[in-house]
């Protein structure tokens, strides 16, 4: 996983929101850039109305928010009084008030726990409210007020916004537009140009139902404010210290991109698993799918089993081999005629891009995972064949209170279950193997360290690799939506007072003469932090002629430095920083300057802090929702417990 | 030269960067950044048999490993031989196969490596204390001036007992030799029924260059 180090983080928030000028627009007509944007042209040609009219934008952008917006169930209610050791989501609404009123001493964690800081701010909130006594304890005149307090907290300010206007809030519109369906989608550099336009001007038709005007007006803000959240600074806690408001965008799906053309299940049978989850999954499935007499599903794949698998291949229309043996194409229609089942279990072979690089779980060395829904919970179990030394009893333990924090809510019912996960020793054709190397070091997927001082999140983030889930640091802005849900941030919207076309060439300069120390003092260095600005260089560099990199050979050092073959560059900066440069501290935080990186167990917490997104994410559940509404029904969702 | 592998990975600091070197005649020659041996240079010589093997394993693969993306997390690994030039072996995990066997052969040489210090620096655990000592006959020249100690004490089987971190006073840019040791206090005292491991991060000077280097203490894992 990534370094525990603590060091400052590398997206600054954005600078403090302000009534600005934008910059005055190029003289001449505009020009829109609608050609090849089929969204927009439909918007133009009929938009909806009303409701409609945001229904179908919130499809065009698979818009869970929007669609919550329009409408949607009643958060469940907190119990009566909660002090320190209640937990659940409506604590995690609390800290996220208690920090907005700036109750808190500083940011709080929002892990929905109620603990000394919380209850503190609690105590600090009554006081200045004037609230007797003061208890720390969430009662309902305590929470009365906070929730009013919270209502009547101003809305940001916000800029009109034409074209040519930069700053922050050209940022948060990007965000916000993207989040109701603009596509392409926006690169968040908080400039207004022809590329935005587009959007701008389908979002004034589809949801305003108004002439375009080609401007971010205040009508339009209230708008996309009252239809996506966040997109905005805030000071948190006491301090004041000011902290980007995420902006929800789409619904995440947190894991690595499935390898085309396989299965996500096991082969089970000869030549495969013969027991265990896999076995009874397939059991179900029979069964589900018409098995008579009924097989017994006892996870052993014996004659009967076989025989019925048998049955279950020569039926199909055209006839599958009957090999009784469960293979992809067999997975496959046994998926189509019985979708559901109790138990599960999982093979992923995947694949992720991270700095530039790309990193697999493939083959052997594949995600292996099992479920099971079991009466008063689901229990996700990854199976590990520890090889080398022993596994520390810790660990499994580290696992769980990592992960066993959500539980699945289906609100149309008001059903819920607990999502348990564990981590359990023992070999076999669905175990992951996991190298225990002696001392310390830096853990990969497959190789862990005996005494690894910060064991509590490395093993839990290594974990997360073997249930499916890629990483969360250093990514491209589209993979960075979509694994976290959210839109990149704002960050640095500014920069330094240099052209961004200036440090891209400087940063070519630097690829070329294979220098990470050059690529640093060129971004870095020279004042470029993550965000908007950064982005704006990323676009510049795609712009320039691309050349290709000689070969270097190796350099003895110290630091020693590996040969590195030829290098076309590519035109994508991340792509090409890893290619070009040695892999260095310098260069590893120039990709981190020009990438978007998560606060959560998946991502890189040394580096990044925030408040809002830290630890196991509802998005990292979002597999075993989709599996609870398969197998029970209904619509599920992650909540914290 | 008939292997050189060298690995690096820039996401920790300090950075991993190590590098060894195998010569036909069985000289082993390389260098530690971060390392259980301590950090520095290395210069040694293969016994026969040692490099007999290594050589069996480099003859019997073929010019190209198999194509295998690195698993997540993992660091740059590039294999260099006369065969084949540099060529990517992070994706070669544990397992069959002659390209497997000696990616598994050429990491092992990076540990076997540290058996012959020239000019290193290592951390040994004393009670209380973290002591820098010299390894092998050639000097090292070091900034000491502050050096960033962490020491996690392990009772049982790695239950953790406790653990600080702390950067140490020491006494700035030296010339290390045989016989020097520096102790660093440090700023808690360990049950005597744990097992203390260390990390100390310090810098090498080489010329103008000055390269952050953690030599680290290990002791072995309880059977």
């Amino acid at each position: 996983m990534a370094s525990a180090e603590q060091r400052t983080p590398e997206f600054e928030p954005p600078d403090a929101v302000g009534v600005r000028r934008p910059d005055p627009g190029p003289a001449g007509p505009v020009m829109l850039p609608g050609a090849g944007n089929a969204a927009m042209a439909r918007m133009l040609q009929g938009a909806p109305s009303g409701p409609a009219g945001l229904a179908e934008l919130s499809a065009l952008a698979g818009n869970a928010q929007l669609a919550r917006f329009v409408g949607g169930p009643p958060a469940p209610a907190a119990p009566a009084a909660p002090g320190v050791g209640a937990h659940g989501g409506p604590i995690q609404e609390l800290q996220v008030k208690l920090s907005r009123l700036q109750a808190s001493a500083a940011p709080l964690t929002e892990d929905g726990r109620y603990g000394p800081l919380t209850e503190a701010a609690v105590r600090t909130f009554q006081t200045g409210a004037g609230i007797v006594p003061v208890t720390g304890l969430a009662d309902p005149v305590t929470t009365a007020a906070i929730d009013a307090a919270f209502a009547a907290l101003p809305a940001p300010v916000r800029v009109q916004l034409a074209l040519g206007a930069t700053g922050p809030d050209v940022g948060f519109a990007q965000q916000k537009l993207n989040a109701v369906g603009a596509n392409p989608r926006l690169v968040i550099n908080a400039v207004f140009d022809a590329t935005m336009m587009g959007p701008v001007i389908a979002y004034e038709i589809a949801a305003l139902h108004r002439f375009p005007t080609g401007t971010v007006d205040a009508a339009m803000w209230t708008a996309l404010d009252a239809g996506v959240k966040g997109g905005f600074v805030a000071p948190e806690g006491a301090g004041a210290t000011p902290v980007e408001q995420n902006t929800p965008s789409g619904t995440a799906n947190s894991l690595g991109t499935q390898v085309a053309g396989t299965s996500l299940h096991p082969v089970v049978g000869v030549g495969g698993l013969t027991s265990g989850p896999g076995v009874h999954e397939l059991q179900q499935k029979l069964n589900n799918a018409g098995a008579a007499p009924k097989l017994k599903d006892d996870g052993s794949f014996g004659p009967l089993t076989q025989a019925e698998l048998r049955k279950f291949q020569s039926g199909r229309v055209p006839p599958l081999p009957a090999t009784g043996t469960a293979d992809k194409a067999t997975w496959d229609a046994l998926d189509v005629a019985s979708p559901a089942s109790m138990t599960g279990a999982v093979e992923r072979q995947w694949t992720e891009v991270v700095g530039g690089a790309t990193y697999s779980m493939v083959g052997v060395g594949a995600s292996h995972y099992s479920w099971e829904i079991q009466k008063t919970r689901m229990l996700v179990t990854a199976k590990v064949n520890f090889v080398g030394l022993a596994a520390p009893g810790a660990w499994f333990g580290h696992v769980e209170a990592m992960w066993n924090q959500y539980k699945g809510v289906d609100p149309a019912s008001g059903t819920s279950m607990p999502i348990d996960f564990k981590m359990s020793s023992g070999g076999g054709g669905d175990a992951n193997t996991v190298e225990v190397k002696p001392g310390t070091g830096r853990a990969n997927a497959g190789e862990w360290f005996v005494a690894d001082p910060n064991a509590s999140k490395t093993i839990p983030h290594e974990f997360g690799h073997l249930i499916g889930l890629q990483d969360e640091y250093q990514l491209h802005p589209g993979d960075y939506v979509r694994v976290t849900g959210h839109e990149p941030p704002v960050g640095d919207a500014a920069g330094p007072a240099i052209a961004p076309s200036v440090v891209a060439t400087n940063l070519q300069n630097a690829m070329v003469a294979r220098s990470s120390a050059n690529a640093q003092a060129a971004s870095i260095g020279a004042g470029v932090k993550g965000g908007a600005y950064a982005q704006r260089v990323v676009q510049e560099y795609a712009k320039l002629a691309t050349v290709t990199v000689p070969a270097v050979a190796a350099v003895a050092g110290p630091p020693p430095v590996p040969a590195k073959p030829a290098v076309p560059l590519t035109g994508d900066l991340l792509f090409d920083l890893n290619a070009a440069l040695p892999s260095d501290n310098n260069s590893y935080e120039t990709i981190q300057t020009f990438s978007y990186s998560s606060g959560s167990i998946m991502g890189d917490p040394g580096r990044v802090t925030d408040p809002h997104d830290h630890g196991a994410q509802p998005r990292h559940l979002g597999e075993f929702m989709a599996i609870l509404g398969r197998a029970l029904g209904g619509t599920w969702e992650a909540k914290r417990r | 030269m008939i292997l050189r592998l060298v690995i690096a990975d820039g996401s920790q600091s300090p950075a991993v960067a190590e590098s060894v070197e195998v010569a036909a005649d069985g000289a082993l020659t390389g260098w530690r950044s971060v390392s259980d041996g301590g950090a520095g240079w290395f210069d040694g010589r293969l016994p026969p048999a040692e490099l007999a093997e290594i050589q069996a394993l480099i003859e019997a693969v073929g010019a190209t490993p198999p194509k295998a993306a690195a698993r997540p997390d993992s660091a740059e690994e590039v294999l260099e031989l006369d065969a084949t030039g540099p060529v990517s072996i992070a994706g070669l995990t544990a397992g069959p196969g002659d390209w497997s066997k000696l990616a598994a052969a050429a990491r092992g040489l990076l540990d076997r490596l540290t058996d012959f210090p020239r000019a290193v620096v290592g951390v040994r655990y004393a009670p209380g204390v973290a002591r820098l000592v010299h390894r092998g006959a050639d000097p090292v020249r070091v900034d000491v001036g502050t050096v960033t100690v962490g020491a996690t004490a392990w009772r049982g089987y790695y239950e953790p007992a406790g653990d600080w971190a702390g950067a140490v006073a020491g006494p700035g840019e030296i010339e290390a030799g045989p016989e020097w040791t520096y102790d660093l206090p440090l700023g808690l005292s360990f049950d005597s029924d744990t097992v203390v491991h260390l990390t100390a991060d310090f810098t090498i000077l080489n010329g103008p260059t000055r390269i952050p280097v953690r030599a680290k203490f290990t002791p072995d894992a309880p059977s």
